[in-house]
C-alpha cells in the first residue's frame, strides 16, 4: 500500500529504476506551448496575412441554421466588397511587420555595436517636414 | 437589502455567468432584491440578465462587480456612489494567449493593468481562494475577503463516491480524465506527453478523455495533432458536453490528471472528488488549498514520474480509497453553504453592516 503523502517518492524511484533499466527514455517531439510575454516577428507575419475561416460564421442559438444560412448568404453578397477590405489590411499589416523586423534588426545592431542595416524609408510627409 | 449583479459578459457555459446565477439564488433565497445585468449577453441566455443599461441603482443598493478580464463597460460603475463589493474571478496571465489568441491577451493583460483601479474603488474586493486575494492585497486592495467558488455536487453522487468507483469496470481499459478550456495555460501539450509516457510504459490500452471548449479551432487543431501523433486513436476532445454527460465521464474515469500552471481555484478537482477519482495536479495558483491533502501533487519536470503517479492512482486500491476518504472530507469543506456564508459575510461587510 502507499500513503498519499509516499506516492511522489515512490513514482520518483520508480522511474529511476526504470530509466537504469532502460525505460523512460521516449523522445516526444512536437506542439509544445511556449508562454512569451510578446510574439516575435516570424508570428506577426503570419498573422499579417488575413485569411478569415467562414466556417466560423454560424448562429449560436438552438435552431439557428436559417440564421447561419442567412449570415453566409451575406458573406457571398459582399464578398468583393470584404476581399477589398482585407486586402487593404494585409497590406498594411505586411508593411507594419516588414518596418518593425528593419527596426529591430536595426537596434540589435547598434546594440552590438555593429555597423547597422539601411534604415527603413521614411514617408515623404517625414522627409518634408524634417 | 439589494444586490445588483454587474459582469462584463454573460453566457450559458460561462462560469462567471454560473456563479452569478449561484448568487442570485442565494440572494432570493435569503430574501434580498436585486436584478442581474451584463455589457455583452449571449443570445442564448435566458430573461434573468438584463443589458447593462437597464440598471436602476437605488442609492443604498449594493453593486456586485464580477472581475475576470478587462471590463471597459464595467468601469464607469466604479463612480457611482453605491457601496461595492468586487468578486474578482482571476485573470489567465497574458503571456500564455500573446502566441494563440492575442485580442484574449488584450483583455487579460489590460485586466491585470486595471485591477488596482478596481479594488481601491471598492468597499470589499473578494477572491475565489486564498491566492487570488494575496493578489488583491498585492493591487491595493483595502479590505479583501475569500469567497471559494458555490459548487453544488452532482445530485446523482452519493456518499464519498463509492457507487462512482463501483461504476468502472475492473476489466476496462484505464482511462484518465481531464477538464478544463483548452487554452494554453492547462499545458494539454504536457498532458498529453505525461498519458503517452503512460501508455507507452505501464498501460498500452490507456485512453485519455479531455473534456472542454477550446480557445479557438486553431489551438484546438494543434492539441488534436498532438495527440494523434503520440497516442494516435486513445485520446477523445469533446466540448460542449451536457452536466449529464460530464458526471458520465467522471463516473467511468480512473484518475484526473491536471497539468495546468494556473488556476485561481479550479472546480474540476471537486468534480472528480465528487465521484471519488484520484487526482494528480500540478501545485500552481489555488489548487493546493482546495486540493489540501486529498490530491497527489507534483511539480516535477520529469513527465515519467507523472506517469508514474498515474499508475500509482490508477492500480493502487489503498491508495485510491485512502485519497477518496480525504477528497470527501475537501468537499465538506467546500459545502455550498460554507461558500455562501462566505459570500454574504462579503456583501454585509461591503454594505458597511
Amino acid at each position: 500500500m502507499t500513503e498519499p503523502e509516499q506516492a511522489l517518492a515512490r513514482a520518483r524511484a520508480s522511474v529511476e529504476s526504470m530509466r537504469a533499466a532502460g525505460a523512460y527514455r521516449d523522445d516526444l517531439a512536437g506542439f509544445r506551448i511556449e508562454p512569451a510575454d510578446v510574439v516575435g516577428v516570424p508570428q506577426l507575419i503570419e498573422w499579417a496575412l488575413i485569411e478569415p475561416d467562414a466556417a466560423n460564421l454560424y448562429s449560436t442559438r438552438r435552431l439557428g441554421a436559417p440564421i447561419t444560412f442567412i449570415k453566409r448568404l451575406l458573406l457571398r453578397g459582399l464578398r468583393q466588397y470584404l476581399g477589398e477590405i482585407i486586402a487593404q489590411q494585409t497590406r498594411f499589416n505586411i508593411h507594419l511587420t516588414a518596418y518593425v523586423n528593419q527596426l529591430t534588426e536595426r537596434v540589435e545592431a547598434l546594440e552590438r555595436g555593429a555597423p547597422s542595416p539601411p534604415q527603413p524609408p521614411q514617408s515623404p510627409d517625414a522627409v518634408d517636414g524634417a | 437589502m439589494v444586490v445588483h449583479q454587474l459582469l462584463s459578459a454573460a453566457g450559458p457555459v460561462d462560469a462567471v455567468t454560473g456563479q452569478a446565477r449561484a448568487y442570485r439564488h442565494a440572494f432570493e433565497a435569503w430574501g434580498w432584491g436585486g436584478s442581474d445585468h451584463a455589457a455583452l449577453i449571449d443570445p442564448r441566455m435566458g430573461r434573468w440578465i438584463k443589458p447593462l443599461e437597464k440598471l436602476e441603482a437605488g442609492p443604498d443598493d449594493i453593486l456586485l462587480l464580477h472581475y475576470s478580464a478587462y471590463a471597459p463597460r464595467l468601469r464607469p460603475l466604479l463612480a457611482l456612489p453605491n457601496r461595492k463589493l468586487l468578486v474578482s474571478h482571476n485573470i489567465t496571465p497574458a503571456r500564455y494567449l500573446w502566441p494563440y489568441e492575442p485580442v484574449v491577451a488584450v483583455y487579460c493583460s489590460v485586466g491585470r493593468e486595471q485591477l488596482p483601479d478596481f479594488v481601491r474603488s471598492v468597499d470589499v474586493a473578494a477572491g475565489v481562494s486564498e491566492y487570488n486575494v494575496a493578489e488583491l492585497a498585492a493591487a491595493g486592495a483595502r479590505t479583501t475577503a475569500v469567497v471559494p467558488i458555490v459548487f453544488e455536487p452532482p445530485t446523482a453522487v452519493s456518499g464519498n463516491g463509492s457507487s462512482a468507483a463501483a461504476a468502472r469496470a475492473a476489466t476496462e481499459p484505464p482511462t484518465i480524465l481531464f477538464v478544463g478550456r483548452l487554452t494554453p495555460h492547462k499545458r494539454h501539450d504536457l498532458l498529453l506527453r505525461a498519458f503517452a509516457l503512460y501508455r507507452r510504459h505501464r498501460a498500452p490500452d490507456a485512453r485519455l478523455r479531455l473534456v472542454g471548449e477550446p480557445l479557438s479551432p486553431a489551438y484546438a487543431g494543434a492539441v488534436r495533432e498532438l495527440a494523434d501523433q503520440l497516442a494516435p486513436g486513445a485520446v477523445t476532445i469533446e466540448g460542449g458536453i451536457t452536466p449529464a454527460a460530464l458526471w458520465e465521464r467522471y463516473r467511468h474515469a480512473d484518475a484526473f490528471l491536471s497539468m495546468s500552471e494556473h488556476e485561481g481555484f479550479c472546480i474540476p478537482l471537486l468534480e472528480a472528488f465528487s465521484f471519488a477519482v484520484p487526482v494528480i495536479a500540478r501545485p500552481v495558483g489555488g489548487i493546493p488549498e482546495v486540493a489540501g491533502d486529498a490530491a497527489l501533487l507534483c511539480e516535477d519536470e520529469d513527465l515519467a514520474v507523472l506517469a508514474e503517479l498515474l499508475e500509482l492512482a490508477v492500480s493502487d486500491r489503498e491508495l485510491r480509497d485512502d485519497l477518496s476518504v480525504r477528497a470527501a472530507r475537501r468537499l465538506a469543506a467546500y459545502a455550498p453553504e460554507r461558500a455562501l456564508d462566505s459570500l454574504r459575510e462579503a456583501v454585509l461587510a461591503a454594505a458597511g453592516g
